[in-house]
């Protein structure tokens, strides 16, 4: 940090401080406890974010987005103040049981993965004389109860692995929450291996139908891919996308307004399901246009060829056979 | 075609073509690289749409080509909104409320099974009261 960026980051922080204490008198925390926090935080995920030098306005707006009572209610409990336990298991502890009762398969489950996260919230290693609580790595970027739910989240995932020594990662997240209702939703399409591809003419057009478009869709922005990404795989509903974007800080958001002319007329704008139906959209668009320019530019076919290709591909769709070598064409 | 709601396009012969190819692409995806996933604290501040631009570009790119990541935050957000329908409460002690170093003490020995002194590294004063904010406060 220059001397002007580490300037604003005092000032800020100390406004923020003053603020976080006059809310929670009793949990202990330094300014320097507070600050050092906050600047491990700015270092990792904005100024080593990006090779653009950061601007005080980058800064402000950063720290803006800080929870910070949460982050100081984190502080002092890792530094185990008796207080901030006392209100950290008031306010969450009900909000954690549900969470993992929600994603656990049985109550034992659940009530043993609460257990595990209390003791690691607390923390049960030592080092160097320290007690290292996992409140520590708590940076206020989101909110306590969302991180706690991912804390919950990955630790169920973590006891399935633990009992589950020959299980991937992939399906080990697809075995905890609603995952385990789309374990196969990364499965390959069976069958289809028993279907020629019936003379060299029809071989050309399924390969170029599977470069094309494997090139158009690295060819998208990567806002436009996990969108589709979001919706074709992981199956998230409309609702549960515009719930992503609902803040009006969310990134992803952020991007897509950025390319729309409407952005201007309301920005602040609630965003419906309409709406990410309408990015969803133009994302099929944009694919579907560089699809076809790759067919007609790349492969020199005409449209006449390009609705082969699609005809083609379609028929394949029960199948799966178009896509069997796409590791290898992609 | 997998998810359709509410999609109502001229061309879903194209759509379903992309599905297909978007879900046997992600079948390669591996997620052998853990150490390169997002970390705890990035999943709740993107699920929660609280990051700057800046700090997201980086984060966005990898969730579209890392399925580990994305299902993650998929789920997360599947879980958001299950959880903001209703409301959770903060618990309402029916008596006082016992010491958090209690608390702790007791789910550690649920852990490990005994009262692990070792790991209790903030020796607490035996009271039987939980800390009264509003009496610090007026003492100052």
């Amino acid at each position: 940090m220059n001397d002007v960026l580490q300037q604003a980051f005092d000032l800020v922080t100390s406004e923020l401080f003053e603020r976080c204490r006059e809310n929670a008198p009793n949990f202990g925390v330094t300014i320097e406890r507070f600050r050092a926090s906050l600047e491990r935080t700015v270092r990792k995920y904005l100024i080593d974010a990006s090779d653009e030098p950061t601007a005080e306005a980058d800064l402000r707006e950063f720290i803006e987005t800080i929870q910070a009572d949460d982050l100081f209610l984190a502080l002092a409990c890792a530094d185990g103040n008796e207080r901030a336990w006392w209100e950290f298991d008031h306010n969450n502890r009900s909000y954690m049981e549900r969470v993992a009762r929600h994603l656990a398969k049985t109550e034992a489950d659940a009530e043993e993965v609460v257990d595990w996260v209390y003791g690691e919230l607390y923390g049960t290693r030592v080092v160097d004389g320290e007690r290292v609580s996992k409140f520590a790595t708590y940076s206020g970027r989101g909110s306590m109860r969302g991180w706690l739910r991912t804390v919950i989240w990955h630790s169920l995932v973590d006891m399935h692995r633990a009992s589950h020594d020959e299980v991937s990662l992939d399906e080990m997240t697809e075995n905890v929450g609603e995952g385990a209702a789309h374990a196969n939703f990364a499965a390959a399409p069976a069958g289809g291996e028993d279907l020629m591809i019936e003379g060299i003419t029809r071989d050309r057009y399924r390969k170029a139908t599977v470069t094309s478009l494997s090139n158009a869709f690295a060819s998208l922005e990567a806002h436009e891919r996990l969108l589709l990404m979001y919706y074709h795989v992981d199956n998230l509903k409309l609702r549960e996308i515009s719930r992503l974007v609902e803040n009006e800080a969310s990134p992803l958001r952020g991007w897509f307004q950025r390319r729309s002319q409407s952005r201007e007329k309301d920005p602040n704008a609630r965003i419906h399901e309409s709406t990410v139906m309408r990015w969803l959209e133009k994302s099929y668009a944009r694919v579907l246009q560089l699809f076809r320019d790759e067919l007609k530019g790349v492969h020199g076919l005409s449209d006449a060829e390009i609705e082969t290709c699609m005809g083609l591909a379609t028929q394949d769709l029960a199948g799966g056979d178009i896509y069997r070598n796409l590791t290898e064409n992609a | 075609m997998g998810n359709t709601e509410n999609i109502n396009l001229s061309d879903a012969r194209f759509q379903g073509l992309l599905e297909r190819f978007l879900r046997v692409r992600s079948a390669g995806d591996k997620a052998s690289d853990a150490d390169r996933h997002l970390d705890e604290d990035s999943f709740a501040a993107f699920v929660e749409g609280n990051m700057t631009m800046r700090e997201a570009t980086p984060v966005i790119k990898h969730l579209a080509d890392c399925g580990f990541c994305r299902h993650k935050t998929a789920e997360l957000v599947k879980l958001d909104l299950a959880f903001a329908e209703t409301e959770i409460p903060a618990s309402i002690p029916q008596t006082a409320p016992a010491r958090a170093a209690d608390v702790i003490e007791g789910i550690l020995s649920r852990l490990f099974g005994s009262g692990d002194a070792a790991v209790m590294a903030h020796e607490e004063k035996p009271s039987d009261e939980p800390p009264a904010a509003d009496e610090e406060k007026e003492k100052k």
